[in-house]
């Protein structure tokens, strides 16, 4: 565990900001130009290094944050792609291979969030991706370090149902050699297959 | 089956519910309920003598209620494990079954149900579905008509392990059936019932239909059907085949069912596509291929894991394409059709897809989790600058993570702590922060995101499974809303600070969107209710303020709800555009003073005053870049 967040936060260093504006193919760039969000991102405070990816999340697109992470000594990332859901844990990834703590990257979501949703309105999508970028740059400039925290696992699986799914499950667990309760609500297991005839394509039994 | 009963790692417990899901990842705390039996499962040996003296008979479901069952059962002879049971809601208490068992004593009358408290790592989920009751459809007469059957009840009349030991027979006479017809999407595909296709009808009645033709080749099968969905590997095949075997297939969705009253046969009512015209044809029974639909207790299970669930019912997956196995709470994972209709194949994918999701976690010794949880500064606690702790923060905890010892300041239990940030918004001293959403960062985010033209931006706060997922999911779904939207990612709903929302309305922001789960999805137990509980109070304090009604809204939209989020956004912008701008400035500049009173201890939060000042340097480069770019 870290430390409690300093009071006037940990930021004795000078802040050194990478912003990184995806292009996603023309998911965002089909909607907005990402060199608009580069020039805007270039005025803020802090960002010493902003520039576009044809696809943040490819190989290329990681390498380049990563390359700058040391070519630029950035200590903050912020990536303006997609959803956090879905690419967090890449990027994370990424700057932490470049040394640098996972939770010093930041990501606006200018796809899911923008221009998937706002195709009919490109000026207001632009002004919106600008908008999050400058609120993902506002916040790595108060983030902190921070590590993962482990827990530990109990070795116990526990099915909920006991039809064709559920079974498989608890037998690929309990040859893995995982202890696995297998929980059925009514006085025995088989789900509804067990009261199939034969079964397709194959006509073969069920039970 | 067998195998799961004989696999010495699998602990089979039948009869048996979940009653409470509690812990997280790698450290469940489950609490199972087994129901009475009130037979010795060590005991019986499946020898059915009970049975055979029982005098009462109730409906049996595993026959789809078409053949009974006695008070003391097993619902088919494969039953696994063979341990009977009795049904005491039937029983009449005449213990001959008692009598009958003998020197075994395998019944037990005074059995009760037990609860059981487990310790889990991980947990899979495979309740299944459940079937469309088709009885809701009159025009196809099920339930008035005894020979309209659904497909359910004929596999039981088909088979050679069901009542009639397999010799089909149709209800009204008991005779063999010469002319059958299937109708296919029975509540599916029908906006009335379930938009959804079910999957696999429509293998399913063409097994049927060949399963029929070859124990009896002379009697004439009709499928109707709306479109032939057979995708996977030797479907089309097997449809290939039905049909050089004689089966009949009419595209058109029958209208109507009719029966003569006499000799109980039916005359299906339908338009036939290639014939471009209505037809009407009589067969002597009926099946009806009802749909898949969500198990009738899916909001309770949904409700005791903490899951969300899809339009419709089912259960909802982190992510449909890339993460379709995960639930969105880490160590819970979904096998099966309780996620959408699966067929057999499909289900036995997923149930291993499942195991190999699950044993990531159950083989590591440690796992990860993120450290977003609460901190507190103790010299800010009530307890040291006035000598007694208010224990709001206690309160808000859904965790019990939070402690108040004696007189000393309250202290967060680390690894209790699922990081929901109620009670860093619900302490009035600003003692407690929150690991990556401090003040400060949201703060300076605030600031940003309403830096230009703030009177026409529509702050939207949004919980980090629940609405966010609802944001992303109207994305997805191109579903188009106003781009004045500016979009503020917390943890949960009890995050959303009230200094928040004053600090958006002292800024001049148009609208402000107050949004998380469901209270029955949140994925903090009661985190929403806590975040629901403020979002109250200050809808009543604008209201009191007289604040244009719409422009503070308070919304719950689960993962699954891409168009709410899109379509309460639109109304959000709609208020905006039914008010002049010089109606909003006045009203804005009317409030902003109260708002300003509201936020005085706010600079006092560490950090904050700090925030407030980078803020100050951001708004005017956030202009300026504009100016230039």
């Amino acid at each position: 565990m870290s430390d409690l967040p300093n009071e006037t936060n940990n930021n004795e260093e000078e802040l050194r900001i990478g912003v990184y504006i995806c292009h996603c193919g023309s998911n965002i760039a089909g909607v907005i130009d990402p060199e608009e969000v580069v020039k805007f991102a270039e005025g803020l405070p802090d960002v010493v290094r902003a520039t576009d990816t044809l696809y943040a999340c490819a190989d290329s697109g990681q390498r380049l944050i990563k390359e700058d992470i040391e070519k630029f000594k950035l200590n903050r990332v912020v990536v303006s792609a997609c959803s956090v859901r879905m690419h967090e844990p890449t990027f994370r990834g990424a700057v932490a291979e470049a040394g640098l703590n996972p939770f010093l990257m930041e990501m606006a979501n200018i796809r899911e969030q923008c221009t998937w949703a706002h195709g009919h309105d490109r000026e207001g999508a632009l002004q919106k991706s600008m908008d999050l970028t400058a609120a993902a740059v506002a916040k790595t400039r108060f983030l902190t370090t921070l590590d993962m925290i482990d827990v530990p696992v109990t070795k116990k699986a526990l099915v909920i149902g006991g039809g064709v799914a559920g079974i498989t499950a608890s037998l690929d667990l309990a040859e893995q050699g995982i202890e696995t309760i297998l929980v059925e609500k009514e006085p025995t297991i088989g789900g509804v297959m067990s009261q199939l005839n034969k079964t397709f394509p194959t006509m073969d039994c069920s039970i | 089956m067998v195998d799961a009963a004989r696999q010495p790692k699998i602990d089979v417990r039948t009869y048996t519910e979940v009653e409470s899901v509690e812990g997280f990842v790698g450290n469940f705390k489950v609490t199972l309920r087994e129901k009475a039996k009130h037979v010795l499962a060590d005991r019986c040996n499946g020898c059915g003598d009970c049975a055979r003296v029982c005098p009462i008979e109730v409906p049996n479901y595993y026959e789809m209620n078409l053949a009974p069952r006695k008070a003391v059962y097993i619902p088919m002879s494969q039953s696994v494990p063979l341990v009977y049971t009795v049904d005491l809601d039937a029983c009449i208490h005449c213990y001959k079954c008692v009598e009958a068992c003998g020197p075994l004593k395998a019944i037990d009358f005074s059995q009760e149900d037990k609860y059981v408290q487990e310790d889990i790592g991980a947990i899979v989920v495979a309740t299944g579905f459940g079937h469309f009751d088709p009885s809701v459809m009159e025009e196809y007469g099920y339930g008035r008509f005894p020979n309209v059957i659904t497909s359910m009840e004929m596999e039981r009349l088909n088979n050679s392990a069901g009542l009639t030991a397999g010799n089909l027979i149709r209800p009204s006479d008991r005779k063999n059936p010469q002319k059958l017809a299937f109708i296919n999407c029975v509540g599916s595909r029908d906006k009335r019932y379930n938009p959804g296709c079910s999957n696999f009808c429509c293998m399913y009645s063409i097994k049927n239909a060949v399963l029929l033709k070859q124990m009896y080749p002379n009697v004439d099968i009709t499928i109707y059907y709306m479109d032939i969905r057979t995708p996977s590997k030797g479907y089309e095949e097997f449809y290939d085949r039905a049909r050089e075997m004689g089966i009949h297939f009419v595209q058109g969705r029958p209208s109507l069912i009719t029966e003569d009253e006499e000799t109980h046969n039916l005359f299906v009512h339908s338009e036939d596509i290639s014939l471009g015209r209505v037809i009407e044809k009589e067969y002597d029974m009926v099946m009806l291929n009802q749909a898949a639909v969500p198990q009738p207790d899916q909001n309770h299970m949904s409700s005791v894991l903490n899951v969300v669930q899809s339009p419709g019912g089912w259960f909802m997956e982190y992510h449909p394409k890339l993460r379709p196995i995960d639930s969105p709470t880490d160590g819970i994972f979904f096998a099966g059709a309780c996620q959408g209709p699966k067929d057999i194949p499909a289900s036995v994918a997923a149930g291993s897809a499942a195991a190999s999701r699950a044993s990531r976690i159950l083989h590591s010794e440690k796992w990860e989790i993120e450290p977003i949880v609460a901190v507190v500064w103790p010299d800010r606690c009530s307890a040291t600058t006035k000598g007694r702790a208010c224990g709001l923060c206690v309160k808000a905890c859904p965790y019990g993570a939070v402690v108040i010892d004696g007189d000393k300041a309250a202290e967060i239990i680390t690894a209790k702590c699922h990081g929901c940030g109620g009670c860093v918004a619900e302490c009035p001293e600003d003692a407690i922060t929150q690991m990556h959403y401090t003040d400060a960062q949201i703060l300076s985010q605030i600031r940003a995101l309403l830096a230009d033209k703030p009177e026409e931006k529509i702050l939207a706060f949004r919980c980090q499974w629940c609405s966010y997922g609802g944001a992303d999911l109207a994305g997805t779904s191109h579903f188009e809303y106003t781009a004045n939207e500016r979009g503020l990612r917390v943890m949960c709903s009890a995050r959303m600070d009230s200094d928040f929302i004053y600090e958006a309305y002292r800024l001049g922001a148009g609208a402000v969107l107050y949004s998380g789960c469901h209270p029955q999805d949140c994925h903090y137990i009661t985190g929403q209710k806590v975040g629901a509980k403020r979002a109250d109070r200050l809808k009543k304090m604008f209201e009191r303020m007289n604040m244009t009604d719409g422009r503070f809204r308070v919304e719950w939209i689960s993962a699954a709800e891409g168009d709410k989020y899109a379509r309460v956004l639109n109304e959000m912008q709609m208020t905006l555009d039914n008010m002049s701008p010089e109606e909003l400035r006045d009203e804005i500049e009317r409030l902003k003073p109260d708002m300003e009173k509201r936020l005085k201890r706010f600079p006092g939060v560490p950090g904050v005053s700090e925030a407030m000042d980078y803020s100050d340097t951001l708004v005017d480069a956030i202009l300026k870049a504009k100016e230039t770019s």
